[in-house]
C-alpha cells in the first residue's frame, strides 16, 4: 500500500514537526476537531493538575537552572517556559503558561524552587506526563499525516493505532506489542525491562527515581512510565536517612530502563505502522 | 568482592538488554531469545577488552 512515486523514507517537514508540539494542531489542520480539542484539554489538564502542587519547582527541575547569577537570555527564556525542562517542553503551550505565571525573578522566589512540597513525586509525574501525552498525540498526528501521504485517501486502517501502541508501551511496557498483535515478544521485552527498573529500585533502596535529588537522570527514567508512576506512589515519598551502598547502580539501572522503554516504545509503533506500510525487501527497493 | 557483585549484575542486565534491542529485528520471543544470546556473549567479549585496553593505557600512562 504505498504511491510508487513517494520515498517512504522522507520525513513531513519542520513544520510539521514544530506544530507537533503544541497539542492538538496537528489533529486540527487535519480537520479532527474534537480530536484536536480533546488533546489540547487532556495535556492541559494533567499538566496544571501537577503544576498546582510544583509550580515555580519546575525551574529547578530545568537541563539548565535559570539562576540570578546566569545569563539574561536564560532567565528570559525561562520566564516563558523555556528552561528545557523535559519532558514538559513537549507541551509547550500548557509549560509557557505554567512558567509564566510561576516566575519570580527575586531570590527569595530562587529559594522557592528548591523549596521540596508534599506531594511533589506524584505531581512531577503528573506535569511530566502531559509532556508525554503530548508526544503521543503528536505520534498520532504524524502518523494520520503520513498514512494520507503515503497510502491516499482509501489507506487501510492499521492493525492498531501507532501513538496508542507507543502511549500503552509507555505506561505498561510490552503493551502496545500486544495490542499490535505480537503479544509474547510484547510479554519479553517487557519483562526485560521492568525487572531491570525493579533492580534499580532494590539496589537503591527505592531511592533510584527522585526528581528531587537526580532531575536530570529521572528524564530519562520517565521513558517508564509504568515503573515511574510506581516509584512516584511508593518509593518516591520514602525518607533516606543515609545514602545507601549502591545508589548508583540503582539509579544508572533505571536510567537504563527508561531508554530500553524508549526503544520498545518505537519498536511497537513500527509494528503497528508496518502493518500498513510493511518494509519493501532489498530487490523490491533496487528494481 | 564489590567487583564481583558488579559483574554478577552487569551480564545479566546486558542479556536483558540484548533482549530488547534484537527483538527489534524479530517478530516472536522464541527467535529474540535466540538472537540474544549470542549478541550477549559478543557484548560481553567487546567490554572485556575494553576494560583490558583501558588498564593497558592505564599501565603505560600511570603505571603499575
Amino acid at each position: 500500500m504505498m504511491r510508487s512515486n513517494i520515498d517512504p523514507a522522507r520525513g513531513l517537514g519542520w513544520g510539521t514537526f514544530l506544530a507537533g508540539f503544541v497539542p492538538g494542531l496537528l489533529q486540527y489542520q487535519l480537520g479532527q476537531k474534537q480530536r484536536a480539542a480533546v488533546a489540547l484539554i487532556s495535556c492541559t489538564a494533567l499538566f496544571f493538575a501537577g503544576w498546582v502542587v510544583v509550580g515555580e519547582r519546575l525551574f529547578y527541575w530545568g537541563l539548565v537552572e535559570p539562576a540570578e547569577t546566569g545569563s539574561a537570555a536564560l532567565r528570559t527564556a525561562a520566564r516563558f517556559g523555556l528552561p528545557l525542562t523535559l519532558p514538559e517542553l513537549l507541551n509547550l503551550p500548557a509549560n509557557a503558561l505554567g512558567a509564566i505565571l510561576a516566575w519570580d525573578g527575586s531570590p527569595s522566589g530562587e529559594r522557592l524552587w528548591r523549596l521540596p512540597r508534599g506531594l511533589e513525586h506524584i505531581a512531577a509525574f503528573l506535569t511530566g506526563a502531559s509532556g508525554m501525552l503530548a508526544a503521543f498525540w503528536s505520534a498520532a498526528g504524524h502518523w494520520d499525516l503520513r498514512r494520507l501521504r503515503d497510502g491516499g485517501k482509501d489507506a487501510p486502517l492499521a492493525i492498531a493505532n501507532p501513538a496508542l501502541c507507543a502511549g500503552l508501551s509507555w505506561l505498561v511496557p510490552g503493551l502496545g506489542h500486544a495490542r499490535a498483535g505480537q503479544k509474547g515478544k510484547g510479554l519479553l521485552m517487557g519483562t526485560a525491562v521492568m525487572v531491570v527498573f525493579v533492580m534499580g529500585l532494590l539496589f537503591s533502596h527505592g531511592h533510584a527515581v527522585d526528581r528531587a535529588t537526580a532531575s536530570v537522570w529521572w528524564i530519562a527514567q520517565n521513558l517508564c512510565g509504568g515503573g515511574s508512576l510506581l516509584a512516584a506512589l511508593f518509593t518516591g515519598p520514602l525518607r533516606m536517612e543515609t545514602a545507601p551502598a549502591n545508589l548508583d547502580l540503582g539509579v544508572i539501572l533505571c536510567t537504563v530502563a527508561g531508554l530500553m522503554n524508549l526503544v520498545v516504545m518505537i519498536d511497537a509503533f513500527t509494528v503497528a505502522e508496518r502493518s500498513v506500510f510493511p518494509v519493501k525487501k532489498a530487490a523490491e527497493v533496487a528494481s | 568482592m564489590s567487583l564481583l557483585f558488579r559483574i554478577a549484575v552487569y551480564v545479566p542486565v546486558l542479556f536483558l538488554i540484548a533482549l530488547v534491542v534484537v527483538g527489534q529485528h524479530h517478530t516472536t520471543a522464541r527467535d529474540t531469545v535466540r538472537a540474544a544470546v549470542p549478541r550477549t556473549l559478543r557484548w560481553v567479549f567487546w567490554s572485556f577488552a575494553l576494560v583490558v585496553g583501558m588498564l593497558l593505557l592505564e599501565i603505560v600512562f600511570i603505571g603499575w
